[in-house]
């Protein structure tokens, strides 16, 4: 029980990669904070699912890009759990992965990019900043933040959605840099495609296979093997790494 | 929520009696309702069927009944369209396949029944398939027309998704009046499909019928047994005989029984590139279905002398079920398909104490691999993801270790050099395997494929000839004689 009294925030975790993080903790001993948007009974799902696990969870509904909403959140959380130990950024803005009618950069105008980056570092940096007088109670805190692969190897060109997670990458270096000398640590856990997720679900077979046959591994990533990666960073286990990006996807990008 | 199964033209649900039973897979549960007509309502349908198929099918060109099926299919393979939902979210909890492996097996599958395809059907086992519709003339004079069977029963097994939609789809090519009996393993596609076809064309749903009985015992089967001028079973030996025994002297029977696949790998085809790609190809053969279809191969005879050796290659295909045991989770076990496995493997640790033998995995691993170094006689392996690998000299050896089972042979899949494809095909087929496909391909047979190496049209239907010297004799009783 390696989690056992720790708070951890996941945003975005009524479904996905987010909902597995959740358990994982949960699974871990945490108490869960399950942030979600809209989906109260996916997120309710999962709270039964983290107490079913061993944990504690509490569903919160905030949007994570509106301040406002946020900080209601950070309220909640320190009323009800009073600490906050680790936040995991995974929430991102509405995204379908569809190689097959992914908008070519000629056809992708700035609006695109802009609510990418309102997804990927506005909403990390409005829940980072909200959470902060929380992390900064205790010691050893973490923030790990979702980033991609495909900033890496832009294997499907994905041009707003993977910009957007190339800044947040940028970003949580220098957050780490801030935050290291108060004993907070920041980095990145950067995924492949994962599988099954809503947002992936018009990827189709043939995108699956050929990055399945350049992948070490054999296989694409799913939401659980996001979870381990990401509770290393929470653990006192990674205690001496920051600003660092964790990339899980089988081997299909070193770096 | 209760599920119906089934297809009864001209009996209402209230006046059937239902069999409820439950299935959970997944963390979710279903009720399906299975028919258990007494033996009346058996007569009765089955009489329906017959009169409807002999007033009405028999006089629809086939055309319109590959349109009908064409456009059936076209709704199943439409991901939006209620029943192909519907499909999705039930099957994998009858089953208890996972959801990407019941969608992924649905499209592919379905995919091979649209019109190309079935013409493709017609035309494999018709030189001219106008002849289901009318008398052709015939190569060596005359003429010929080809009837299916007025009434044909199927009694279907096993649980791999929509697998019955193979039988009933060459018995309507033929005009065949037809009753399909459920397997309580997979109880669902038929119905629906058979529903569908009734939605599209009336007059062709009136002619089939998808029933449910109890094996051995429903008061049912003997009127079902009785009607049916021709039988296509699947089944163990076993199975099959006590039907067999149970059927009129006269009823054609055309039983498929269990068969074991397996594959054979070229020295040429394990180089360092290649041998990892087929791994990859074997172990989804091995996962399509937990090896459940006929096809699916259960052994691997790799032959030495490649870059890659059989050892190695067995490891690779080991990690590769590893690996594809994330995405398609093996579906939960029976107790007794828990047991077979573990005796299986109990069997295999056995023999690797006088050595030779490697085994790979745990026994909590949702797959087995084992390899021997010693050649061996081909033989079922535990099953749901249980493969074993031989180390052979050479794949000329094959032919000779697998003949003494020329019953349960069926599908080899071979990867080797196009001569060596041909020289092993024409030995294989001498000791009784009637298909040969790429790796990968062993659980998707082509449309139009010989299922056993019969044909699947032809073996359903009779001829009738006009013979030329009837035609000629006509000539002589015309009004415009001379």
């Amino acid at each position: 029980m390696k989690f056992r009294d720790r708070v951890i925030l996941v945003t975005g975790a009524s479904r996905g990669i987010g909902a597995a993080i959740a358990q994982a903790f949960a699974a871990e001993g945490g108490l869960v904070i399950v942030n979600y948007r809209e989906n109260a009974q996916a997120a309710e799902a999962v709270v039964a699912e983290c107490r079913q696990l061993g944990g504690e969870a509490l569903a919160i509904a905030a949007d994570v890009t509106s301040p406002e909403a946020v900080a209601a959140m950070a309220e909640q959380i320190g009323q009800e759990a009073g600490r906050l130990d680790v936040v995991v950024n995974n929430a991102f803005a509405p995204y379908r992965f569809d190689p097959d009618q992914r908008a070519r950069f000629w056809e992708t105008p700035w609006e695109a990019y802009g609510r990418q980056f309102e997804g990927a570092v506005k909403a990390t940096y409005t829940v980072s900043l909200a959470m902060l007088p929380l992390l900064e109670r205790r010691g050893g805190a973490s923030i790990i933040n979702i980033a991609s692969d495909l900033v890496t190897r832009p294997s499907i060109p994905y041009h707003d959605y993977t910009t957007a997670k190339a800044a947040l990458v940028g970003f949580s270096r220098n957050l780490a840099a801030e935050l290291g000398p108060l004993g907070i640590r920041v980095n990145c856990v950067a995924p492949g495609l994962v599988c099954p997720t809503d947002a992936s679900a018009a990827t189709k077979e043939e995108v699956r296979e050929t990055l399945i046959a350049a992948t070490p591994l054999r296989r694409i990533a799913t939401p659980t093997d996001v979870a381990g990666p990401v509770l290393f960073l929470a653990s006192e286990w990674s205690g001496f790494i920051t600003g660092q990006t964790l990339h899980v996807d089988g081997g299909l990008v070193m770096a | 929520m209760i599920e119906h199964a089934g297809h009864l033209p001209g009996l209402t649900r209230d006046e059937v009696r239902w069999r409820s039973v439950r299935h959970a897979a997944w963390r979710e549960t279903v009720e399906i309702a299975l028919p258990e007509l007494d033996e009346a309502q058996a007569q009765a349908l089955c009489a329906r069927v017959r009169a409807d198929a002999r007033s009405r099918l028999k006089r629809m060109d086939v055309a319109r009944i590959v349109a009908v099926i064409d456009e059936a299919i076209a709704r199943l393979l439409d991901r939006q369209h209620p029943l192909r939902r519907k499909a999705e979210d039930l099957l994998p909890i009858v089953t208890g396949y996972d959801r990407e492996t019941v969608r992924l097996g649905l499209t592919s599958y379905l995919k091979t029944f649209r019109r190309p395809q079935l013409q493709r059907f017609l035309a494999e086992d018709f030189s001219n398939p106008g002849m289901l519709d009318t008398f052709q003339p015939a190569a060596k004079g005359g003429f010929v027309r080809a009837y299916g069977p007025e009434l044909l029963l199927h009694v279907w097994a096993g649980n791999v998704p929509a697998l019955p939609l193979w039988s009933l789809i060459c018995g309507l090519l033929v005009k065949a009046g037809t009753v399909g009996k459920l397997a309580s393993a997979e109880p669902l596609m038929a119905g629906w499909f058979a529903g569908l076809i009734a939605e599209i064309d009336p007059e062709l749903g009136e002619c089939l019928a998808i029933v449910w009985w109890k094996g051995g015992e429903a008061a049912g089967e003997a009127a079902f047994l009785r009607a049916a001028d021709t039988v296509i079973a699947y089944g163990s030996n076993a199975t099959l005989e006590a039907l067999r025994a149970k059927l009129p002297a006269t009823t054609r029977f055309l039983p498929h029984g269990h068969k074991i696949g397996f594959g054979m790998i070229a020295r040429t085809a394990l180089d360092s590139r290649k041998a990892m790609m087929l791994a990859r190809l074997a172990a989804h053969d091995v996962a399509r279905y937990e090896q459940q279809g006929c096809y699916s191969p259960q052994l691997l005879f790799v032959e030495r002398g490649g870059r890659v050796t059989p050892g190695e290659f067995a490891r690779y295909v080991a990690h590769e079920l590893a690996a594809l045991a994330h995405r398609h989770p093996r579906r939960a076990l029976s107790p007794e398909e828990t047991a077979s496995v573990a005796a299986w493997r109990g069997a295999q640790e056995l023999r690797a104490l006088d050595g030779g033998t490697e085994l790979f995995g745990e026994p909590a691993d949702p797959w087995s691999v084992v390899h021997v170094e010693k050649p061996e006689a081909l033989n079922p392996t535990g099953l749901n993801r249980t493969l074993k690998l031989v180390s052979v000299d050479s794949l000329d050896a094959v032919p000779a270790l697998v003949a003494p089972y020329r019953s349960y042979l069926q599908t080899a899949g071979i990867a080797a050099p196009p001569a060596e494809l041909f020289r092993l095909a024409g030995r294989l087929g001498e000791v009784g395997v009637t298909r040969i496909a790429a790796l990968s391909h062993m659980g998707a047979p082509e449309a139009g494929w010989h299922h056993d190496g019969r044909f699947s049209l032809l073996d359903l239907v009779t001829m009738t000839e006009i013979e030329h010297s009837a035609e000629a004799a006509a000539e002589g009783f015309a009004p415009y004689a001379d």
